[in-house]
């Protein structure tokens, strides 16, 4: 028994004796596990699972073992989304040491051995073919009509992932490359095409359009590209009430104007009713056509088409007119409204009576030679095609590359004449992979599972797709070719020139019109009976005014919490007048400072207000939703399945007799406990924007009762209104920068980004915060990351 | 002579055969001791499917009656006209929407209604829908496989980790490719007619796509090398593309000859839904006419669309309409809009009924199935779906019927039942337990 004893003591002894040397560097780790048991093992065991995560079996202490899970945890825990409402927090301090020690671990292992991940093979979106056309052969094409939408995926089209092929798709690629070699060319032979731009239906035309001359109301600007020189035929239609007749006929001496850069070549008196103008004729007689058959040059033309504004005098009308004209189109032609003719769309077709190819830019841009005589043609076609290939493979050409165009281009020539031969293989260009993809190779010799650097030619497409949705420059190309992009210096100086370049508002456009869902904005219909005065004038402005936000912080070069803070904004009168702002004047947009702290940044913007609402009311849900993903990136989870409706009344009139305020109806989803658990994270920070009403505009009152923008935040603090809640966001600036950076190193790779990306996505936020957050040290720190300038070998695939 | 059940479909005679312009029909194609109606080598049904999202008022959807001649519904009474060519099938559920994955129902609902399979979160998978599988069978000799059309735009933000694909489109050619869906009449004119104002230019440009197609297979190897095997695979698959478009246009030019009475080109999208969808079915009743294709799929609106069809009665968003909190007065209200929509389906259904066919009409060989993977939209119920199909399937479908299947019969069941009825045997299909007999 002694014997026994003293054994056991030993074995302890000897124990503790090992352990001895490990034991200062433990105390952190335990404080840890010490923590994880007290604030998560309660729920995230292996018995109760709750949120499907279990965090039992994972040693804390080493997180770099089991990254996927962990990243899970920090992406919670960096919104302070957990521990759930009501239940205990260490403080903060501990709280963010606690996150940022599991994510050093991480880092740590990561920078050891990095996985830059590998974009796929990617697809150009349309947006990126359109302009990748404009800037190869100088014309410009409308993505949306030469080919079909992409997919997107993480709220973006431009990632690899989901830019898959189709027969259907390709199609059009193919179909895209021979309509556009003809244009580009300027082929004599082409059939008369009709093209029609519509003006949507819901803009009002009372007042003057941005773009239009001065003194002009209604109408639309429309950029045209001509084929070739010779005749076109516009052809102008206007808005009609639903069953015929025309709006706003009995409208006196209005007139209908049309230039074409900016020299009038239409002015045409309308007849007022009963005349509609209206094929065949109609009602009380037929009208003259509204058309005009002119010469124009090709080339891309800018063209107006709008009304002379008679006067500028209030109507002293029998009843009040909404802003939005066309919200009632029976208010076009009843008694006791005075209305204007609106213009609904204009078709241009031609050529007829063909001059010529015409002198365009972009055959300037093709025939960089001329063949004085047939023994010069076959040269000259070289030089031509090797330009072109070049440029749209957007890396050098070989003699490989260049014998099947000219293969195409004697078959054009055969048939027609050196133009036609041109077209041809141009055609063929457009068609080919090279041009449609981004291929990027990974050297043979290199074994699966080791990193490699792109080369300076990947790097500058990369570069250019990111900053421009197009191709490399001339510039970037020859630098990238002689191998000098791999420089620091050189990469972070081509950076800033890019920013410059006129051609960064794809980035702009392309990122802010999707992060913020500007794009999704030209899809929402507000309740016309409700919002009556909402029509798409001031729904662009919505759209311009963030994307100037935006554009302000790119091009300033400012600090991206800007976004959420700053004290401007841009307004046009429409928008002025929809905020309050007063005196500004005219359909141009300017910097103002914005007239109350609650409309700073972009909680105070209609664009995110009208996006996050219903059409007939607020929806803190949404708002508060789409805040914790595109914001704090920690998206709710999805709803449970089988939600019962809302409980009826006794009446069995459903809920509309019970609930009166959209306060009301959160309360109900709070009370319940299989929707509490989220909706007390988002309703909470829905509830404190219920001051904007569903477009946007300030009020106090809710269906007859008083806002109330009071609630808890899911960290214990209390919110009450916008002020509050941009507080809070501040507070986890930490979450705002990484989300933002997380979907702008999305963007810039083309592909999402996965557990592995986090590592470098801090270590871009770390950067960014060493130069103030400025846009450009967030750009910069992500063409200098790893998943932007390398690739991992990914092993061989079996199926 | 050893017989059995073999043989061989048309997609595997042309993939051996190459470049064969004219189609021989071969004793080969025809199953051994196998009557020559119901093979695969001489389908002429049409198969069309239509997807309506956000459910029915189903009291007023349903048939009261069972059976033969029974009594027509109020939302079904626009196609009281063609009743003998009516089959409609009550009491079938989407099990698929529920699951494990649940919730986020209209994230979901489009993806499920032709495959029978659950989307899958955060990614792009789903399963090969119903008319893919048909496409594959009965649409590879014809210039288009398929044609998917919609009236709506697609929308770039969708919802609930859910991808866009699953928003915007009811058919896949496999588990991981979405077909787009063209809501441009325009669009969907050049694809079925071509480019070019004339028959002629049409035919002289598919030849030079031709050689153009021809010229990139010829770099193929060059492409691939070095490239990472995933990128390969999807190399693959853009090369199959390029021999699919490749043989559409051989076909497209054999048929070139055949005399089609082509319409004007269509200009721009229409600013109504109802000039709108009468033009997509203009120019789909003409190209089933002419074969152009026999596959189509169309979508009415997307999930959560808050289009408005203010000719119903109706004035309000149609996903607003359809959260009706199952109060009397706003489920008859709802209605409104689901009649309108089948009024607009009479409008195509009656293209078909007038248009002669072989031995009959473009409806007696047509199957045509129309519906939503809702019921009760208030709360995203998938059972029981409002499903209707019209057309005789060349006979094969009676009319004139209401079946009400036992309950809980998944919806799948009906569209492996109906792959039999085009003549393409599966054994099972999406979470199917076995077919519908129709």
């Amino acid at each position: 028994m002694k014997r026994l004893i003293y054994i056991a003591g030993l074995t302890l002894f000897l124990t503790g004796f090992m352990l001895l040397p490990t034991l200062g560097r433990q105390r952190e780790p335990s404080s840890q596990q010490a923590l994880l048991t007290d604030y998560c093992l309660s729920c995230h065991n292996d018995r109760l699972k709750t949120g499907g995560l279990t965090l039992e079996q994972l040693d804390i202490d080493h997180p770099e073992a089991s990254p996927e899970v962990w990243e899970k945890v920090i992406r919670k825990l960096r919104a302070g989304m957990m521990p759930p409402t009501g239940l205990p927090r260490p403080d903060r301090t501990t709280y963010e040491t606690f996150r940022r020690t599991i994510e050093n671990a991480i880092d740590r292992t990561a920078r050891a051995n990095p996985n830059p991940g590998a974009t796929p093979l990617h697809r150009m979106n349309r947006t990126e073919y359109a302009n990748a056309i404009r800037d190869l052969l100088a014309i410009d094409v409308d993505p949306a009509t030469i080919l079909p939408p992409d997919d997107s995926l993480e709220g973006l089209d431009n990632l690899a992932d989901v830019l898959g092929t189709s027969p259907a798709l390709i199609e059009r690629y193919i179909g895209a490359a021979a309509k556009i070699s003809r244009l580009a060319v300027g082929n004599t032979g082409i059939q008369p095409l009709s093209v029609t731009y519509k003006v949507r239906g819901d803009v009002s035309q009372d007042e003057h359009i941005e773009g239009l001359p001065l003194g002009t109301r209604g109408g639309i600007v429309i950029r045209h590209n001509f084929p070739v020189d010779g005749e076109y035929l516009f052809k102008f239609s206007l808005l009609k009430v639903n069953f015929g007749p025309q709006y706003g006929q009995s409208a006196k001496n209005e007139q209908l104007e049309m230039s074409i850069n900016g020299v009038r070549l239409l002015l045409m008196d309308l007849r007022s009713a009963p005349y509609y103008y209206i094929r065949g004729g109609g009602g009380g007689g037929t009208a003259p056509a509204l058309e005009i058959r002119l010469p124009v040059k090709a080339g891309s033309q800018t063209i107006h088409v709008n009304f002379i504004k008679r006067t500028a005098a209030e109507v002293d009308d029998l009843l009040q007119p909404f802003d939005a004209t066309t919200a009632d189109l029976q208010t076009g032609v009843q008694y006791g409204y005075t209305t204007v003719p609106h213009l609904s769309s204009v078709e241009i077709l031609g050529p007829y009576n063909i001059g010529g190819p015409g002198n365009t830019p972009s055959r300037a841009r093709i025939f960089v030679c001329r063949p004085a005589s047939q023994r010069e043609e076959a040269a000259c076609a070289r030089k031509i095609l090797s330009s072109l290939a070049r440029r749209a493979y957007r890396r050098p050409v070989g003699d490989d590359d260049i014998a099947p165009l000219l293969a195409f281009y004697q078959k054009g020539r055969e048939t027609g004449d050196f133009d036609a031969g041109i077209e041809m293989a141009l055609r063929r260009i457009l068609a080919d992979p090279l041009f449609v993809f981004r291929f990027e190779r990974d050297p043979e010799n290199l074994a699966a599972g080791a990193t490699h650097r792109v080369t300076d030619i990947e790097l500058a497409s990369r570069l250019s797709f990111f900053l421009w949705s197009s191709i490399p420059d001339e510039e970037l190309l020859s630098i990238a070719e002689q191998g000098k992009l791999r420089n620091a210096a050189v990469l972070q100086q081509q950076v800033q020139r890019m920013l410059k370049d006129p051609k960064s508002q794809a980035l702009i456009t392309n990122f802010s019109g999707q992060w913020l869902f500007l794009r999704e904005l030209k899809n929402r219909q507000p309740d016309l009976l409700l919002f009556a005065d909402f029509d798409d004038n001031l729904r662009q402005a919505f759209q311009r005014e963030t994307e100037m936000l935006f554009g302000s912080i790119v091009r300033e070069d400012r600090n991206v919490f800007d976004l959420l803070t700053a004290d401007y904004t841009f307004v046009n009168e429409r928008l002025a007048k929809h905020y309050g702002i007063p005196n500004i004047y005219g359909t141009d947009f300017r910097r103002v400072t914005v007239p109350r702290p609650e409309r700073k940044g972009l909680f105070g913007q209609g664009s995110f207000l009208l996006v996050t609402s219903a059409a007939n009311r607020t929806s803190p849900v949404t708002r508060g939703a789409w805040i914790l993903e595109n914001l704090l990136g920690s998206p709710p989870p999805l709803p449970p399945p089988n939600v019962p409706p809302f409980p009826e009344a006794a009446n069995g009139q459903g809920i509309q007799k019970i609930v009166t305020s959209v306060r009301e109806r959160m309360e109900q989803h709070r009370a319940n406990q299989p929707c509490k658990g989220c909706h007390q994270i988002m309703d909470p920070i829905g509830l404190t924007l219920e001051n904007f009403d569903g477009i946007g505009r300030w009020r106090t009152e809710d269906l007859g009762s008083k806002i109330d923008t009071r609630g808890q935040h899911v960290d214990g603090t209390e919110l009450d209104g916008v002020e509050s809640l941009r507080a809070s966001m501040l507070r986890y600036s930490d979450a705002f920068v990484q989300t933002m950076a997380e979907k702008l190193t999305m963007y810039a790779t083309g592909r999402a980004a996965h557990y592995y990306d986090m590592p470098a996505i801090r270590a871009i936020t770390r950067e960014a915060a060493s130069d103030g957050y400025r846009f450009s040290a967030l750009v910069n720190a992500i063409v200098k990351s790893d998943p932007f300038q390398m690739r991992v070998k990914r092993a061989e695939e079996t199926h | 002579m050893f017989i059995t059940k073999k043989h061989l479909s048309r997609r595997t005679f042309l993939r051996g055969a190459g470049v064969t312009l004219a189609l021989p029909f071969l004793e080969s194609m025809v199953p051994a001791q196998t009557a020559l109606k119901g093979t695969a080598a001489l389908p002429k049904t049409r198969l069309g499917c239509f997807y309506v999202p956000h459910g029915a008022t189903m009291y007023k959807w349903t048939p009261a009656t069972e059976g033969k001649n029974f009594e027509m519904s109020e939302i079904l009474s626009p196609l009281e006209k063609y009743r003998n060519h009516m089959t409609v099938v009550s009491n079938l559920r989407h099990q698929s929407a529920t699951g494990a994955d649940a919730g986020a129902e209209h994230a979901r609902s489009a993806a499920l209604f032709l495959s029978g399979a659950s989307p899958q979160k955060n990614g792009v998978r789903v399963g090969t829908t119903v008319d893919q599988i048909a496409a594959a069978e009965i649409g590879q000799d014809t210039p288009l496989p398929s044609i998917e059309l919609a009236i709506e735009d697609v929308s770039l933000s969708c919802g609930a980790g859910y991808g866009c694909a699953y928003f915007n489109t009811i058919s896949w050619k496999t588990p991981t490719v979405p077909l787009p869906m063209e809501n441009s009449p325009q669009v969907v004119f050049e694809k079925l007619f071509g480019d070019g104002g004339t028959a002629e230019q049409r035919l002289q440009r598919k030849r030079e796509d031709r050689s153009i197609l021809d010229s990139i297979r010829q770099q193929t190897s060059d492409l691939m090398r070095g490239l990472p095997a995933s990128d390969r695979t999807r190399m693959d698959g853009y090369l199959d593309d390029i021999r699919e478009i490749e043989r559409r246009i051989r076909t497209a030019e054999a048929q070139a000859g055949a005399n089609q009475d082509v319409p004007d080109a269509p200009v721009g999208t229409p600013e109504t839904f109802d000039v709108h969808i009468k033009l997509m079915f203009d120019l789909l009743a003409i190209a089933y006419k002419s074969e152009i294709t026999r596959v189509a799929t169309l979508m009415y609106a997307k999930d959560l669309s808050p289009s408005t069809y203010p000719e119903s009665g109706n004035r309000s968003g149609f996903h607003g309409a359809s959260h009706h909190a199952n109060a009397k007065s706003n489920m008859d209200n709802f209605a409104l809009i689901n009649k309108y929509h089948v009024s607009a389906f009479a409008y195509f259904i009656d293209k078909l009924a007038t248009t002669p066919d072989g031995d009959g009409t473009l409806l007696d060989h047509s199957m045509i199935l129309y519906g939503s993977s809702m019921s009760n939209g208030n709360q995203h119920d998938h059972e029981p779906l409002p499903i209707v199909l019209l057309g005789g399937a060349g006979g094969t479908l009676e009319g004139n019927r209401h079946l009400i299947a036992s309950q809980h019969t998944p919806m799948s069941n009906l569209l492996l039942g109906m792959l039999d009825k085009l003549g393409v045997r599966k054994e099972s299909f999406g979470d199917s337990t076995g077919p519908l007999t129709i």
